[in-house]
């Protein structure tokens, strides 16, 4: 489906500890060729037994480059993560979660994980603090650290959603902080509504972009002075 | 009790850490996010808790002691929708509050408060302004203070004077400090940070999430400690400071002891002028008073200045 749209990254994700088995071994049949950047989302529910069977068959993962994707609330021993370095990335977390939402929390998890590198929610961020301070904040202090992010919207509920109208705003009041690393949309689209996905968040992360998105018509249109 | 849309906050003396035996706790379960029935129980554990501990309960207006929606603190400043009792929930979380257990929702709507007061009024953080002082804040919180002051002839009136003295000496005291302390606050580009490391901040695109980061570092102290931030940062303000300090704590003293505190509460109205309690407090209030004028009109410090430019109209 990926590949009909010409869309050159992904992440393949095992979020309940039961995909994890068929995706590992899914992974080593699967025709990735036409990704640039693959990354894996980790189970994000474990216990002590089951982190460690799953950090031991990360090492034999088709490809050891793949960033992992993980939220420090999982984690129980941070000694074994610490073993995967900068493979690893850690993911800041929305509302419900006890730690990784803010600057300051995230500073404890990078304190046990000094190599790890960083997958910036911004979806979580901007739930956490709609201001974008936090956002901001969060980037100032892990941007060197990024790997890739994380595009959403968070709803009441803490569920992935399409972008809002007021959440593009948002994003955009940060976007420029952004540097060039791949975008992940967790956004929940059907396959014929994912262009127009696209669009909205191009409009709301690339400062460069003078078309404007209209939420009527959903589409982008020119500046008028730009015509 | 509290969860990642609701945050119990104090206010008051507990807040401003100065809780003495006869404090009142001042409380309210702040809610940020999807309306349920169930915060109303919330409140009624909070109450409950309270009282159980035998502490003086909120004041008679009704302005704590219950649930609070972010709603109308983010969205109504200024206009007719910005109530008395809005306008004080939103000053008091900004100068004088604290939350208990959980605070994500006390954070999001702090920030969503101070962002609101900074974006909407960019311009004092060009470059190029001549003074950074935040406007719009420091106007309402100027607001607040003139309100406090009218409330008071408003109690004064409708409890037929029934205990007059002991919020008259408040006024004076603890409600100026927190009114003082915001003033400091929001003067405080200029008096807490260098020359170099403001330009730096100012140039930056950044300006305004930089300020409210600022701004929170700031509140995040009690009203006594951000006076203390601002004195001991110039030498020449520690005999002012002395004579602050030492008044308010005298102040301090008086409603700490359980015998003057009630002596306070029971004072007729008519009798403050006559009783010996109330003048030695009166004249607490008057060294108070003197040492923020001498404090808010130093030339060396630049206070002077911002104090003409942006305290008098």
């Amino acid at each position: 489906m990926l590949s009909d749209e010409d869309f050159h990254v992904v992440e393949l994700s095992a979020l309940r500890l039961s995909e994890w088995t068929p995706l590992v071994e899914a992974l080593k049949t699967l025709d990735l060729s036409s990704f640039r950047y693959v990354s894996i989302h980790l189970p994000s529910l474990m216990d002590r037994s089951e982190e460690r069977l799953v950090v031991k068959s990360l090492h034999d993962l088709e490809n050891p480059k793949w960033p992992l994707i993980l939220h420090p609330d999982t984690v129980t021993d941070f000694g074994l993560w610490r073993e995967l370095g900068d493979r690893l990335c850690i993911e800041n977390m929305d509302k419900r979660k006890p730690i990784g939402r803010t600057e300051r929390e995230l500073e404890s998890i990078f304190q046990q994980l000094p190599d790890a590198r960083f997958c910036f929610d911004i979806g979580h961020a901007c739930q956490v603090d709609p201001t974008m301070n936090e956002a901001y904040g969060i980037l100032k202090c892990y941007r060197e650290k990024l790997e890739q992010i994380h595009v959403s919207e968070v709803n009441s509920l803490s569920k992935h959603d399409v972008l809002s109208y007021s959440t593009i705003q948002s994003f955009r009041d940060i976007a420029h902080l952004i540097p060039n690393v791949p975008l992940i949309l967790e956004t929940p689209v059907l396959q014929d509504q994912m262009r127009q996905e696209v669009n909205k968040v191009r409009f709301a992360l690339l400062p460069i972009i003078t078309e404007i998105w209209s939420p009527k018509d959903e589409i982008l249109a020119p500046l008028a002075s730009n015509q | 009790m509290t969860s990642e849309d609701t945050s119990v906050v104090v206010f008051g003396s507990l807040a401003r850490d100065e809780f003495t035996g006869g404090s009142d706790i001042d409380w309210t379960v702040l809610i940020d996010g999807v309306a349920n029935p169930k915060h109303l129980d919330l409140a009624r554990q909070v109450r409950s808790l309270v009282t159980s501990l035998e502490a003086s309960p909120p004041g008679q207006e009704g302005i704590f002691g219950n649930m609070a929606f972010s709603h109308e603190i983010i969205h109504q400043i200024g206009g007719e929708d910005d109530t008395n009792s809005n306008t004080t929930k939103r000053i008091l979380l900004i100068l004088e509050s604290r939350p208990i257990g959980r605070r994500d929702a006390f954070d999001r709507v702090l920030n969503q408060v101070l962002s609101r007061y900074i974006a909407e009024d960019a311009r004092f953080l060009h470059h190029s302004a001549r003074f950074h002082v935040p406007r719009f804040l420091l106007n309402d919180f100027a607001r607040y203070w003139r309100t406090m002051a009218v409330d008071f002839a408003y109690k004064r009136r409708s409890r037929a004077g029934k205990g007059a003295a002991i919020r008259n000496l408040k006024l004076r005291m603890s409600r100026k400090l927190i009114f003082v302390s915001g003033l400091l606050a929001c003067f405080s580009y200029h008096l807490l940070i260098s020359d170099s490391e403001r330009s730096a901040l100012l140039s930056s695109p950044e300006a305004s999430h930089e300020f409210v980061r600022h701004l929170r570092r700031v509140f995040a102290q009690t009203p006594l400690e951000i006076l203390a931030a601002i004195i001991n940062r110039h030498e020449n303000l520690r005999p002012v400071g002395a004579q602050l300090f030492r008044a308010y704590d005298d102040f301090l003293g008086a409603l700490s002891d359980e015998t003057q505190r009630k002596h306070l509460d029971s004072l007729a109205h008519g009798d403050e002028d006559t009783d010996s309690l109330f003048r030695q407090l009166s004249e607490c209030s008057r060294t108070f008073r003197d040492a923020l004028l001498n404090l808010f009109f130093d030339e060396p410090t630049g206070l002077g200045q911002l104090t003409k430019i942006y305290g008098v109209f």
